[in-house]
């Protein structure tokens, strides 16, 4: 009687590791050496390559994006990723206060002063609003 | 008032506060006024370099703004039960 206890060394990791584990690769791995780390090891992933420290969301990022072309009134083919600072997008710092404004109101946040002003990017735009939801929930 | 320049940080603050306060509205009309109207002022006077226009303007902002926090309270007093067809 062969009990089919079958140990295959596969990949069972588990879907939430996963996913956050795939959601920081997205990031890092366009903003990185220039090396693409297709290679999806779940377990075996370089210490060095993880740049960012809390990732955030990729649909947050999105509806960041979305928010900000929105605002900006951008031409539909414009590439808006996380890395883009308003500045290079055209937004003056009138624009900015609107931009982060119309985060407020699409996510249910209030974001104070400081930190308002210190935000650069869409991707510490997207940061700060999942602190804050984190926060509020 | 003859206080020192005003700083771009009191700018932009005021800019939020104005904005912030268009959203207490009830009435959507105003509130959509509110918003339009700080959004206008503030590009209109964006490239202004002469410093007393730019605290005439401020203190002008600032006014309003008291203006409209006390008529937000007061709206809310008469808020409409039916929203507007304009919300969503």
């Amino acid at each position: 009687m062969a009990a089919s206890t079958n140990s295959l060394i596969s990949m069972q990791s588990r879907p939430g590791m996963a996913a956050s584990r795939i959601c920081s690769l997205k990031p890092v791995s366009v903003s990185n050496q220039g090396r693409s780390f297709l290679s999806f090891g779940f377990r075996s992933m370089p210490a060095r390559s993880l740049r960012v420290s809390c990732a955030a969301k990729p649909e947050t990022v999105e509806k960041v994006c979305e928010i900000v072309k929105k605002q900006l009134a951008l031409a539909e083919g414009t590439p808006v990723n996380g890395e883009s600072k308003f500045t290079t997008l055209g937004a003056d710092s009138l624009d900015t206060v609107e931009i982060v404004m119309g985060l407020e109101e699409a996510f249910g946040i209030s974001v104070e002063e400081e930190s308002a002003q210190s935000i650069a990017t869409v991707q510490d735009a997207a940061d700060l609003i999942e602190k804050l939801v984190e926060k509020k929930d | 008032m003859a206080s020192a320049a005003i700083s771009r940080g009191e700018v932009l603050h005021l800019y939020r506060s104005l904005l912030r306060t268009a959203r207490q509205f009830c009435d959507y009309n105003i509130r959509e006024y509110t918003k339009r109207r700080t959004i206008d002022a503030f590009r209109q006077n964006q490239n202004l370099t002469d410093s007393a226009a730019i605290s005439a303007a401020y203190s002008d902002g600032k006014s309003q703004l008291d203006v409209a926090k006390r008529q937000a309270i007061v709206y809310s007093l008469y808020a409409p039960t039916i929203k507007s067809v304009m919300e969503a």
